[in-house]
């Protein structure tokens, strides 16, 4: 690696608003170095445009500002595929925590300054300005995930859902009553945090992560998006899912986890999900998502 | 008036600078965040007991003090005091934290600034020492993933982590983890050392060739850590004179109390400042503050980088060979915490939700970081984040003045300069995600 071999690939990081968790997921993926040319990320390399022979663009983070726009737009042009990149590019993350009426308007009213890229009145996905050609969705995509998708999906195995990776037991015969909330008390190895009483989404979420979350004992707040089976489907259709599981092996009472599950509050802790269909956009194809 | 303006890069998130510059002298200099997602209005109404789950996503890059200060902030509301076992455990992913940090810093944010490269990626390593067996890009990387593997044993997660929870953490270690991950920090140590003796060798070869250290004016400095060995998980900010002095010390929740803040209309970010003056918070003000760091390898550089520019020291390139410190000493102290029992019962302490006001404090790798919540029924009401690279604002401010100075002349402006602003602004490693979140 001591000069970067011309003949390799190259591809380009482009960043919009985002936390640069994608990025730092990335720069762990360690293989890519000897497979690849980096040739333009602006957290470690200084150059100040994605240059003209790019093949491959990778988008991190949400559109936010009209600087995002212009940005995303000139580099799509330039390159061959677009590889969107985190849930912040796929659906707008967490910053679409902001899609309140009342937090929009305290936002845009305090926030904006005149001199600098204007924020927009939400954060967008990439999908709502340009052609993407593979989703990697994940808050941030594991180094392994990044790898299949620059290598090619054909080369990543992974499970359709999280608990098929968690390793975690599903009991029939141990049966909270009600949903423990946050107030995390032992967590048991080896069993279902379902079983514990822990509002854990893995049943529906896609897998490939390999289930980093649940095996030390965090429930999985669905930062893959849903698995293929709910991808193309209203986001209703996955949350009755969840709902169905929890019923079968819980005897928390339905209405309990609905509230839950539909209440602001959770669907916040679920923000990974939200906007998901496109809100009105594209939906992502499930050929498209690895 | 001519506005220079210079976009950034090797820097986390997205600033640029701009520099007017009239009859051959620059008369302003901003530092221009230019990036804001607003966090700290989107966050009322969260339920409380889930932000150590969410402000994570503040920034990926410092996500690990995100977390510890979040937990802090509810314990501090909730009234619990975690037991030791956790207090451990959060130390060491603060450790893992500060070697991905200060690494990431070190080599892939400044080295290339050292050897004319544009990217850790891109360094010419043809004439490299033929007796390592990887390059000098290779080793780096390396030495900075014991960083990523001890947040992820710590953590759970290496860029969100999970495992510091309310009253505690999820769970200790397992014994034969901690061995893994012990022999892995041990062999990784000299090879760490040896990086950076070659990147203070690189930083005095810079230094004999642009002829300066960088604005060397005297600072008054911030950070939450001890004078005799550094606490990353402390409950006492302190502030320093410029002649090293203590000037005040304080618990993080008259912090707006001792500091100005102030906005402005041309960045995304605040500024803070002590008594009017220019302060300076990361690892500069850290070692300023440190007599000792409480380890061997980590104290032999702190006497030789006292011993080379006296103490307190304030030119700014120094920020950058304070962070090899730093990165050494948190090799030593992992080693001593995994030594320790990290596998029994005692992780967490239960605890009754409830309203009020909190604060939690950390020391992360770019100074002290307090996060303040109001929580009513439950939910966010208000949410602030006091973060350490908003310390810095106006001490980068005055460094770039220093170097438009030194480059900018009736005669012309010299190329050079553009060099300097990057070299100006990595040595503070601001993070912008953080600073406007
Ligand atoms: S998807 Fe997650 S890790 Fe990636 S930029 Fe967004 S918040 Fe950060
Ligand atoms: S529901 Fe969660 S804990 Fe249970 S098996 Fe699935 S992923 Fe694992
Ligand atoms: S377990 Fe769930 S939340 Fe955790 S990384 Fe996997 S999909 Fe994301």
């Amino acid at each position: 690696m001591s000069v970067t071999n011309q003949s390799l690939p190259r591809f380009a990081v482009l960043q919009l608003s985002g936390c640069a968790g994608c990025e730092v997921s990335l720069l762990n993926a360690n293989e890519w170095v000897e497979k690849y040319q980096l040739v333009y990320m602006p957290l470690v390399v200084s150059t100040h445009t994605v240059p003209e022979d790019t093949e491959i663009l990778l988008v991190s983070g949400g559109v936010r500002n009209d600087e995002d726009v212009y940005n995303l737009r000139r580099a799509v042009k330039i390159v061959d595929r677009v590889i969107a990149v985190g849930t912040c590019a796929i659906s707008g993350g967490v910053a679409n925590l902001g899609d309140r009426d009342e937090v929009r308007e305290m936002f845009m009213s305090q926030a904006n300054r005149h001199h600098l890229p204007h924020l927009l009145p939400k954060s967008r996905p990439i999908d709502a300005f340009v052609d993407v050609d593979l989703y990697l969705p994940g808050c941030p995509p594991t180094p392994e995930l990044f790898m299949g998708a620059l290598t090619g999906p054909e080369n990543f195995q992974a499970s359709s859902i999280v608990c098929q990776e968690c390793g975690r037991k599903k009991l029939k015969d141990m049966r909270p009553k009600h949903l423990l909330g946050f107030q995390q008390g032992e967590v048991l190895p080896d069993i279902c945090l379902i079983n514990q009483g822990y509002l854990c989404v893995g049943s529906s979420t896609r897998g490939g992560c390999r289930a980093i979350c649940t095996r030390p004992g965090h429930p999985c707040v669905g930062c893959r998006g849903p698995s293929d089976a709910y991808i193309e489907k209203e986001s209703s259709v996955w949350f009755d899912r969840v709902q169905q599981v929890f019923e079968r092996l819980t005897d928390i009472p339905p209405q309990e986890i609905y509230d839950a599950l539909h209440s602001p509050q959770l669907s916040l802790f679920l923000f990974q999900f939200t906007d998901y269909m496109g809100n009105g956009g594209p939906t992502r194809p499930k050929e498209k998502v690895l | 008036m001519t506005t220079l303006r210079f976009p950034l890069s090797r820097i986390e998130g997205h600033a640029r600078v701009e520099m007017e510059v009239e009859d051959g002298k620059v008369v302003s200099a901003q530092f221009q965040a230019i990036e804001m997602r607003g966090f700290r209005y989107f966050m009322q109404g969260t339920p409380a007991e889930q932000m150590p789950v969410i402000v994570p996503r503040i920034c990926g890059v410092c996500s690990t003090a995100h977390h510890v200060a979040s937990v802090k902030a509810l314990e501090d509301i909730f009234e619990v005091e975690p037991p030791e076992l956790a207090k451990e455990i959060r130390e060491l992913l603060l450790l893992g934290q500060l070697i991905q940090n200060q690494a990431t810093s070190l080599f892939i944010f400044t080295m290339p600034d050292r050897v004319g490269a544009s990217s850790i990626f891109h360094m010419d390593e043809s004439e490299a020492d033929p007796e390592q067996q990887l390059s000098l890009a290779q080793r780096a990387l390396k030495v900075r993933q014991i960083g990523t593997k001890l947040i992820t044993l710590a953590g759970g997660q290496f860029i969100h982590p999970i495992k510091a929870i309310i009253g505690g953490i999820t769970s200790g270690i397992k014994k034969e983890d901690a061995e893994k991950m012990l022999s892995e920090v041990r062999e990784m140590l000299p090879i760490a050392c040896t990086l950076f003796d070659e990147y203070w060798e690189m930083s005095l070869a810079m230094r004999e060739r642009i002829g300066t250290w960088g604005d060397d004016q005297p600072a008054f400095y911030i950070a939450s850590t001890g004078r005799t060995r550094p606490q990353l998980n402390s409950d006492t900010i302190r502030v320093l004179g410029p002649d090293g002095a203590e000037r005040a010390s304080f618990p993080p929740h008259l912090i707006r109390e001792y500091l100005d803040y102030q906005e402005t209309e041309y960045s995304y970010s605040g500024q803070s400042s002590y008594q009017g003056q220019v302060l300076r918070a990361n690892s500069l003000a850290r070692m300023n503050l440190a007599l000792s760091m409480g380890t061997p390898c980590a104290d032999d550089y702190l006497d030789r980088l006292t011993s080379t520019f006296g103490k307190p020291a304030h030119p700014i390139l120094l920020f950058d060979l304070c962070r090899g410190i730093e990165m050494v000493y948190a090799f030593e102290r992992a080693i001593e915490i995994l030594s320790k029992d990290l596998d029994y019962e005692d992780t967490d302490v239960p605890y009754t939700p409830k309203d009020g006001e909190g604060y939690g404090l950390v020391e992360a790798p770019r100074g002290p970081l307090v996060h303040h919540y109001t929580v009513k029924d439950g939910l966010i009401e208000d949410a602030e984040f006091i973060i350490p690279t908003v310390h810095n604002m106006l001490a980068i401010e005055r460094a770039l003045m220093v170097a438009g100075d030194r480059y900018v002349s009736p005669s012309g402006i010299n190329l050079e300069l553009e060099k300097a602003v990057g070299r100006v602004v990595r040595a503070f490693d601001p993070c912008i995600a953080c600073a406007t979140q």
